[in-house]
C-alpha cells in the first residue's frame, strides 16, 4: 500500500470567524496566512522523512479551511523544498479552468519537480462552481471534455485545433511537456459512471473519496469492468482512496477524538442555496443516482488505534482494491496544529511500516 | 406540422437526400456520374467515403453558404460496376474531368475518408483548380495493417459513429452493390502508407484542413499529425466526441470550422468570437 498525505494549507482562523461558505475575505489575516504556507513546508518535510509516498493537494476557494485555491502554486511551493516525495495534484477543478493552461502548468510542474508529479483531474465539489460562475448543470460535460483535451495537449505532436462542445481552440501546442512521458501518472477523480468510463477509456487511474468501502467498491468494480472492455486491467496503483482517518494511541482514544469532532461540515452553505445546488447538480455512484454532498459532513472511515486501523486498511485494499491511500489525518480548519503533527508522527511510526505489504 | 412529419423528414434525410438537394447527372471520362447539388455561393465539391454518397446534416449546413456538389464516384451506389479505374490517381483524374464537364473552374474540395485520398490526388494533379482542401477523417494514411472497412451493417455503424444509437437507421444496402463496391475499394484504397502519395504531399499547394473526430475507431485520429508534417499549409482540428462520420455526428461543430477555414484559410486561427457580455 502506498500512502499519501493530504495537505490542506492549515490556516487557523481567529475565534469568531464565520464558517458559512463563502467566508468573508475581510476576516482573512495576512500573517496567519503567511504562517499557514510556511507550515505546509514543515509538514511536507516531516511526511517525506517518515516515508510517505506522496503529498497531495486540492483546489478549494473562498474559505480558510483549505487555503489552496491554485493547486499548481501549492505544488510548486512544496516541490521546490522537498526532494523525494511525489507531489500529487488531486486535483485541478477542470470544468472551471482553462484545460490548456492546466496542461501547460502541469507540464512545467512535472519538469521542475524532476518527474515527481502525480495528476488527478477533478470535476469538483458543487459549491466550488460558484467561484467562477460555472453553471453546475454543465460541470459534468465540461469536466469530461476538458480532461480529454488535457490528455490530447500532452500527446499530440503537431499544433492542433479543438472543436468541442464547451471549449474551442484553433491552435494548441503545449511547451513544456511533462518530464514523465507521455504524461505523469494521471487519475480521473470521481465515483460516477462518467468518471469510471473516462478513466477506463483513457487508461487512467481512478481516485475515489470519503465514502464507505462498500459504496466506493461499486465504483471501482464498475471501473474495472469498463477497463476490461477496453482491453486492460487496472492494478492497485491505479486506484486511490482519499479518506478521513482518526488515529489514536488506542481505540478508546480515537473514539474520544471522533466524538469531539462529530458533525463539522467542511463547507457549510445556506439552506436555500444548498437546496438549489442539489437540484442543479445531479450525481451518481457508478450509474446509481445519489445526491451531491453540498455543505454536508464528510464521513470518517478509518477510526481506531494502530492495530485496528491496519486491519481497516487491509479491508479497504480487499474491498475497494485501492493501492494508494490519500489520508486526511486531522480535520482541516482545526486550530490544533500540534495534534495534526502528532497524528502524522503516530501514523508514520506505528502504521506506515506495517502496511507496505498490504 | 406534426411530429411524425418531422420524424419522417429526418429519417428521409438520413437515408436519401435533404429537401434542398437536387439530383443531377453528368457524362465524363466514359462514366455516367450522379451528383447531388444545393446552395449558392462559392463551389464546394465533395467526394464521399467508401460507403458511397450519403448526404449528412453537414451538407445541409454547408449549402447555406456554398454551392455544394456531392458526386457519386463511378462504381458506387446504383452506378454501373467500375472495372476501368485501376488506381486512386486515375479515380482523381476522372473526378477532375467530371468537375470540368460541369464547368467548375476553381473550387473548394472536400474529401471524406476514402474520398480524402481521392481529393489529395486531385489537388496534386490540378493545383490551379483547388482553392482549399478539406479532409474529413481521411483514410490516405492508415496504421500499418489496418483492416478495410467492415461490411456487416451493425459493425459498420459502430465504426462510423461514436453514438450509433443517435443516428437515423441506415438505408438497406443491396448485397450486389456492397460486393461491387468492396471490390472497387479494395483495388483503389492502396497501401496503408502510400509512398507514392506521401512523397508528393510536400508539393501540395492548396491550404488544407484535416479534421478528425476524437472517438474515430475507423481511422485513429492519431494519424492526423502525419498530414500536418507532410503538407506545407496544413491545419489539424479535432472534433470532440465524434466518431468517423463527423458531418453526421457533430455537424454544427464540423461545419463551423470548415466554413471558417474555407473563408479565411490559415487566418482561421484568429478568433472572431465576441465575448462582450453587457456592451
Amino acid at each position: 500500500m502506498k500512502v499519501s498525505f493530504f495537505e490542506t494549507g492549515r490556516y487557523v482562523p481567529a475565534p469568531g470567524t464565520p464558517r458559512e461558505w463563502p467566508v468573508p475575505s475581510g476576516a482573512y489575516d495576512p500573517e496567519i496566512g503567511a504562517g499557514a504556507y510556511r507550515a505546509m513546508i514543515d509538514r511536507a518535510r516531516l511526511v517525506e522523512e517518515l516515508g510517505f509516498d506522496w503529498i497531495s493537494l486540492s483546489e478549494h476557494h473562498y474559505s480558510p479551511r483549505i487555503l489552496t485555491p491554485s493547486p499548481p502554486l501549492s505544488a510548486a511551493w512544496i516541490a521546490a523544498q522537498v526532494k523525494k516525495i511525489k507531489i500529487a495534484l488531486l486535483g485541478p477543478i477542470v470544468p472551471q479552468s482553462n484545460p490548456i493552461r492546466i496542461a501547460e502548468e502541469l507540464g512545467m510542474l512535472d519538469t521542475m519537480a524532476g518527474g515527481r508529479l502525480v495528476v488527478g483531474l477533478l470535476r469538483g465539489t458543487t459549491n466550488e462552481y460558484l467561484t467562477y460562475d460555472l453553471n453546475p448543470k454543465e460541470a459534468r460535460e465540461r469536466a469530461d471534455e476538458g480532461m480529454e483535451l488535457i490528455l490530447k495537449a500532452w500527446t499530440e505532436p503537431q499544433p492542433f485545433g479543438w472543436q468541442g462542445r464547451y471549449f474551442q481552440y484553433r491552435t494548441v501546442s503545449v511547451w513544456p511537456r511533462p518530464l514523465q512521458q507521455p504524461y505523469p501518472p494521471t487519475y480521473a477523480l470521481g465515483i460516477s459512471r462518467e468518471s469510471c468510463e473516462l478513466a477506463a477509456r483513457n487508461r487512467l487511474g481512478l481516485g475515489v473519496s470519503y465514502g464507505p468501502f462498500e459504496v466506493m467498491a461499486k465504483s471501482t468494480r464498475y471501473y474495472r469492468e469498463q477497463a476490461a472492455q477496453y482491453g486492460w486491467e487496472p492494478g492497485p496503483d491505479d486506484i486511490i482512496y482519499r479518506a478521513n482517518m482518526v488515529l489514536g494511541e488506542t481505540d478508546a482514544e480515537a473514539e474520544t477524538i471522533l466524538k469531539e469532532r462529530a458533525g463539522i461540515a467542511p463547507f457549510p452553505v445556506r439552506a436555500g442555496l444548498r437546496d438549489a445546488l442539489l437540484e442543479a447538480d445531479k450525481r451518481n455512484v457508478a450509474g446509481e443516482a445519489r445526491p451531491a454532498n453540498v455543505g454536508g459532513v464528510l464521513p470518517t472511515t478509518f477510526i481506531g488505534g494502530p492495530d485496528t486501523v491496519i486491519n481497516q486498511i487491509k479491508r479497504c485494499r480487499e474491498e475497494i482494491g485501492a493501492g494508494v491511500l490519500d489520508l486526511s489525518l486531522h480535520p482541516p480548519g482545526s486550530g490544533d496544529v500540534d495534534a495534526l503533527m502528532s497524528a502524522i508522527e503516530l501514523f508514520g511510526k506505528k502504521v506506515l511500516p506495517h502496511i507496505r505489504d498490504i | 406540422m406534426s411530429f411524425a412529419y418531422f420524424a419522417l423528414k429526418r429519417f428521409l434525410k438520413g437515408i436519401e437526400v435533404s429537401e434542398a438537394f437536387r439530383e443531377g447527372f453528368v457524362e465524363a471520362d466514359g462514366f455516367h456520374i450522379r451528383y447531388m447539388e444545393a446552395g449558392k455561393g462559392p463551389v464546394l465539391v465533395h467526394l464521399h467515403g467508401a460507403g458511397g454518397l450519403r448526404l449528412s446534416p453537414a451538407h445541409d449546413l454547408l449549402a447555406r453558404n456554398y454551392r455544394v456538389i456531392a458526386f457519386e464516384m463511378p462504381g458506387f451506389g446504383a452506378s454501373a460496376e467500375n472495372t476501368k479505374t485501376q488506381s486512386m490517381p486515375e479515380l482523381a483524374a476522372t473526378m477532375a474531368a467530371v468537375a470540368d464537364k460541369l464547368g467548375l473552374d476553381r473550387y473548394n474540395l472536400m474529401g471524406t475518408s476514402f474520398g480524402g485520398k481521392t481529393a489529395l490526388w486531385l489537388a496534386l494533379q490540378q493545383p490551379e483548380r483547388v482553392l482549399a482542401l478539406i479532409l474529413e477523417a481521411p483514410a490516405a494514411i492508415r496504421p500499418e495493417g489496418a483492416a478495410p472497412p467492415p461490411s456487416a451493417p451493425e459493425e459498420l455503424a459502430r465504426r462510423l459513429y461514436a453514438y450509433p444509437e443517435r443516428q437515423p437507421p441506415s438505408p438497406p444496402v443491396d448485397p450486389a452493390v456492397r460486393a461491387k463496391t468492396q471490390k472497387l475499394v479494395a483495388r483503389l484504397r492502396g497501401p496503408d502508407r502510400d509512398r507514392d502519395l506521401e512523397t508528393q504531399l510536400p508539393q501540395l499547394k492548396a491550404a488544407t484542413l484535416v479534421v478528425f473526430g476524437t472517438r474515430d475507431t475507423m481511422i485513429p485520429p492519431e494519424m492526423g499529425h502525419f498530414y500536418r508534417e507532410l503538407i506545407p499549409n496544413c491545419h489539424l482540428v479535432f472534433v470532440y466526441d465524434s466518431g468517423h462520420a463527423i458531418g453526421a455526428e457533430r455537424p454544427e461543430a464540423f461545419v463551423e470550422v470548415v466554413a471558417d477555414f474555407l473563408e479565411r484559410h490559415e487566418a482561421f486561427v484568429i478568433s472572431r468570437t465576441n465575448t462582450v457580455i453587457h456592451p
